[in-house]
């Protein structure tokens, strides 16, 4: 039994001494390998990933290289001008006052007698639907014919803030004109700081020119407030 | 027969060709760790230089800039924003006023209008004339905008009266805008 196992344990040194020249370089290699997906593999995506990192970097530095570029040839003036304009058409919020004093200069300038009138504004906060183009709706009662409420509805139409003449019912001396003032709150979450500015594009300019042809209430010589208003503007307060 | 085998020169090629393998085998297990060892090295390198610290500063300095310019950013941000609102609303905003002035301007000096209505859908004149003239160049001024497609799409004569003391017709008309 005992000279069995010698016997085993010779032909095995044997076969060990016959192949001990490739154990070495074998495992050598095994490790190369082990080392190349342990370490060089993930490397390699470290360095893809910086590399991505690096040029997403780029890529928003030059942006906002051509923002700030823009940015500075913007004449400040002319922009103050612009937004000055654009934010009349449109207000930000429920403009009430400018509304007053539109409709209240308009119906001098169309020499006409407003009747008492009185308009909701509701909250002043945020819109009141999720309509595209919110409105603030008004009924105008006028002691007036035709001819004077067609002279206030031509006045009302290019007088900004921006209106709409829903309906116009005239009598012979009293007459009555609904309007919807529109308003848009601003919608900031479309703002970022990384995104591309656009400057303001032609057409934007041909509009921007469009509504400064238009009236404004400070472009009339400012009115006394008459009755009418001021019972509006109570109504106004008291509703809010 | 058996003293035609040459064992020793069979063992010298098999030896020789063991050696060789070993050889091969080494050479393969050191370039290998070489290749290992020079490509990371490399990537090492690569992401050394690749080293994003910079493009960072890079823009933090450009943000710090931008950032003066804030109020300006957001003014034009406003801006751009109502023009596109206000280009919505151009196009839908319905015009009463023309369609007012319009009308107006069809109907002859001698009628006298007591009434005129106008909403989005449709319109109604109402009004008065001594004699029967001016009512036909109203209507027939009305009708050629109906065929000519301006404005009013149809022209109904809703009535055509004479007044209780004879002294004046009424008529009163209806179209869809």
């Amino acid at each position: 039994m005992k000279e069995k196992i010698n016997t085993n344990l010779k032909s095995l040194k044997f076969v060990f001494n016959k192949s001990k020249s490739y154990v070495f370089p074998s495992v050598i290699i095994l490790i190369s390998i082990l080392l190349f997906f342990q370490f060089v593999i993930p490397e390699f995506s470290l360095l893809f990933k910086t590399q991505e990192e690096v040029n997403a970097l780029k890529a928003k530095t030059e942006l906002l290289k051509e923002n700030l570029g823009m940015l500075t040839n913007i004449n400040q003036d002319t922009l103050d001008s612009q937004y000055n304009t654009m934010i009349l058409a449109l207000p930000a919020n429920k403009d009430y006052i400018e509304i007053l004093n539109t409709v209240n200069i308009a119906a001098q300038k169309a020499g006409v007698n407003l009747g008492n009138y009185s308009f909701k504004v509701g909250s002043l906060g945020k819109a009141d639907s999720v309509d595209i183009s919110p409105v603030i709706k008004l009924n105008v009662p006028i002691e007036s014919g035709l001819t004077g409420v067609n002279s206030f509805v031509q006045i009302i139409n290019n007088t900004i803030p921006l209106s709409q003449i829903d309906s116009v019912n005239v009598g012979e001396t009293s007459s009555s004109v609904t309007i919807s003032f529109y308003y848009k709150l601003l919608d900031s979450s479309n703002y970022s700081q990384d995104a591309l500015i656009s400057p303001v594009s032609q057409e934007g300019l041909n509009m921007i020119d469009q509504m400064k042809e238009f009236n404004t209430a400070s472009s009339f010589l400012m009115p006394q407030v008459p009755t009418a208003t001021a019972s509006a503007v109570k109504q106004v307060g008291a509703e809010l | 027969m058996s003293t035609d085998i040459n064992l020793l020169l069979r063992t010298d090629e098999e030896s020789l060709r063991q050696k060789k393998r070993i050889k091969i085998l080494n050479s393969v297990a050191i370039g290998s760790l070489i290749i290992v060892g020079i490509i990371s090295i490399t990537i090492f390198i690569l992401i050394q230089v690749a080293n994003p610290s910079s493009a960072k500063r890079e823009q933090l300095d450009v943000l710090e800039k931008i950032s003066q310019f804030q109020d300006r950013q957001s003014e034009l941000y406003v801006l751009n924003n109502r023009i596109e609102n206000v280009g919505g609303i151009l196009k839908i905003r319905r015009n009463i006023s023309k369609t007012m002035r319009e009308l107006l301007a069809e109907i002859p000096a001698d009628i006298s209008v007591s009434g005129f209505i106008v909403d989005e859908k449709s319109v109604t004149i109402s009004g008065e004339s001594k004699s029967l003239s001016p009512i036909a160049d109203l209507i027939s001024n009305l009708s050629d905008m109906v065929y000519k497609k301006e404005i009013i799409k149809s022209l109904t004569l809703s009535s055509l009266d004479l007044n209780t003391d004879g002294s004046a017709f009424e008529i009163t008309l209806k179209s869809d805008l």
